[in-house]
């Protein structure tokens, strides 16, 4: 409810005072996010309903 | 009668073309009892060593596997996770060793290679061990 205000009041000024131009610089590097090792058990915990779904909807596959 | 019939397989194969048939290839079920043919721990099938496999054969595992990439990739893109997560996800079920696992795909009998990559089979004695990466 808070941030709902708060993002309505900040579009109200950013209405108000036109267009404010945000300039964005592309870092050089690509960032990496390597958390695969972390939470790739909880990851395939979470597909268990969706694999059990893909393996009785294609019994010609499995 | 035979219009009967004909109908009947007119049906059966809109059904095949339309829904996923119920039972694998004939060919692959055959060579998976033989154990020329087995369940990886990566979601896909694989060809055991050692066996003279016919080209016939090894078209069809390509083709069960070329589809069941597409299901994965599909079903990893609207979970916003990777395909070889979707596939290990299904490994999972598939490696069930509970009898009574309605997933579980990997008979008495039939070889699978584990996710160190070394083939081995299932014995009754021996529930099969799940991949480490499944979890609870």
């Amino acid at each position: 409810m808070r941030s709902t205000l708060l993002i309505a009041a900040l579009s109200a000024v950013t209405f108000a005072g036109g267009c404010i131009p945000v300039q964005i610089q592309a870092p050089d590097e690509p960032i990496e996010i390597n958390l695969n090792v972390n939470i790739r058990q909880e990851v395939i915990v979470r597909l268990e309903r969706d694999a059990q779904e893909l393996l009785e909807q294609n019994g010609n596959l499995f | 009668m035979t219009r009967t019939f004909s109908i009947a397989a007119a049906f059966a194969a809109a059904l095949a073309l339309s829904a996923p048939a119920s039972a694998q290839d004939a060919a692959v079920a055959q060579a998976r009892a033989s154990g020329a043919v087995g369940e990886q721990a990566d979601g896909y099938l694989g060809l055991t060593p050692g066996g003279s496999v016919s080209a016939d054969l090894r078209g069809r595992v390509d083709q069960i596997n070329i589809q069941r990439r597409a299901l994965y990739t599909r079903r990893a893109a609207e979970r916003s996770v990777s395909v070889n997560e979707m596939a290990a996800a299904v490994a999972c079920e598939i490696f069930q060793a509970d009898a009574n696992a309605p997933h579980s795909r990997i008979a008495v009998g039939e070889r699978y290679r584990d996710e160190a990559g070394q083939w081995r089979q299932r014995t009754s004695a021996a529930p099969i061990p799940a991949p480490s990466f499944c979890g609870g």
